[in-house]
């Protein structure tokens, strides 16, 4: 005997608890014959009957749902927030540091720029785990008749009303970025600056000669600045304070990188037995002139530009 | 004019408590499933088979119904009544439905149109 009938009480009994599968049975199937009786004592064709009945009585997993008292959600909303912001809290950070951590091992053990793509992939794994693992914990606990006992929530909670910001986050981040990026280049263009002698060692663009001074004084002006941008965002808006300070470090970056270029003292001179249009000094005044009128307009532009947002926001 | 689904989500939420309180009465006398459920559509309280059916179960494990198999009929049935303690809670749920039909007449009253 395998009826439409049969097959939906097995269905529907598969996933209600086993000490009280029989009596439901039992009852479900009395109330389901009931149905169709009634409908067939209408006049109404047996096998339709049933059809019918159980089409009303609906999907088999829902009604076991229903018996077993149980929700038709993996994460119901009395945990939802709380693994909301464990995730978001968990996935902020973590990910970041081991794929942070797994890259340094591997420059460490001399992978160079190779060294990237292990520590993104080992980060997007961890995030996926973290995803998995916390949802299943939570999917558990939903699931177990435990009630686990959560902090209740009080008024002490309420973040602060975000502050009216005359400094962007995006802002402060795409400069820290330019900075620690040109920081970088310039022990990173002595190892690699994709010029090489005639015996394949690699030429440095700038004059290794400014090592002994000028380009760590660079590194410190511009380390400087960083800070300077973090402190900036965490006042959250331009003080003249602020703006004397970043004028002072833009003119200490500007003005020996203009002098360095005008007294043609900036390029490696071995470069010139590579690149023979920089044999010829007119061609190295040209470029030289270049990159100091480059440094002063971005410089002056930038002085315009703060000084305007100083202005504007301490007005 | 009121959307459809709207009207429909909204009758539900209206709806949902009083399946329990028309159970709770009828069941003053006992009957099984089916024949609650009709009853309970021919006096109005039109409700699905597959939320009274489970619907049943929990109250009786609650202790508001006791249940009683009877085999002498052709198949058997489980005969659910409304127990002592079911009355009380009854009781209890008949009044504040009168409360909320007092109240709303009194807003009513109180608001002018």
């Amino acid at each position: 005997m395998n009826t439409l009938t049969d097959r939906y009480l097995a269905a529907t009994l598969r996933s209600v608890p086993t000490q009280r599968r029989d009596e439901i049975a039992t009852e479900l199937r009395a109330s389901i014959e009931d149905m169709i009786d009634d409908r067939t004592g209408g006049g109404a064709d047996p096998t339709a009957a049933e059809r019918e009945v159980l089409t009303e009585l609906g999907n088999p997993d829902v009604l076991a749902a229903r018996y077993a008292d149980r929700g038709l959600q993996l994460i119901g909303p009395t945990y939802y927030l709380v693994w909301l912001r464990l995730l978001k809290l968990l996935l902020s950070f973590i990910p970041a540091l081991v794929g942070t951590i797994v890259a340094i091992v591997n420059v460490a053990e001399g992978k160079g720029f190779g060294a990237i793509g292990p520590g993104i992939v080992v980060a997007l794994h961890v995030g996926v785990h973290i995803a998995f693992w916390l949802t299943l914990t939570f999917a558990i606990i939903e699931r177990s008749q435990t009630t686990v006992d959560l902090p209740g929530w009080t008024v002490d909670q309420l973040p602060d009303a975000p502050v009216h910001r005359g400094i962007p986050l995006a802002d402060t981040v795409a400069s820290v970025i330019m900075l620690v990026l040109t920081i970088a280049y310039l022990p990173f263009q002595h190892y690699q600056s994709w010029v090489h002698g005639t015996d394949g060692e690699n030429i440095p663009i700038l004059d290794p000669a400014l090592w002994s001074f000028w380009l760590p004084a660079l590194i410190v002006v511009l380390a400087a600045s960083v800070v300077v941008e973090i402190v900036k965002y965490r006042i959250a808006h331009w003080t003249w304070a602020l703006f004397t300070t970043r004028a002072l470090l833009s003119l200490a970056f500007a003005v020996p990188l203009m002098w360095l270029a005008l007294s043609d003292r900036l390029l490696n001179p071995a470069l010139a037995e590579r690149l023979s249009w920089l044999a010829d000094a007119d061609n190295r005044n040209v470029l030289g002139a270049t990159i100091a009128v480059g440094a002063a307009v971005v410089a002056v532009w930038d002085l315009i530009d703060t000084a305007l947002k100083t202005r504007r926001q301490t007005a | 004019m009121v959307s459809e689904d709207v009207l429909r989500t909204h009758l539900q939420e209206l709806r949902r408590g009083t399946v329990v309180v028309a159970s709770l009465v009828a069941l003053r006398r006992p009957d099984y499933g089916y024949a609650l459920l009709q009853r309970l559509t021919d006096h109005g309280f039109p409700v699905d088979a597959n939320t009274l059916y489970p619907l049943l179960r929990r109250l009786e494990d609650q202790g508001l119904l006791t249940s009683e198999w009877n085999t002498a009929e052709s198949r058997p049935r489980k005969f659910y009544r409304t127990s002592d303690e079911g009355e009380s809670m009854l009781n209890r749920l008949l009044d504040d439905l009168a409360a909320v039909q007092t109240s709303i007449t009194g807003l009513i009253q109180g608001v002018d149109r």
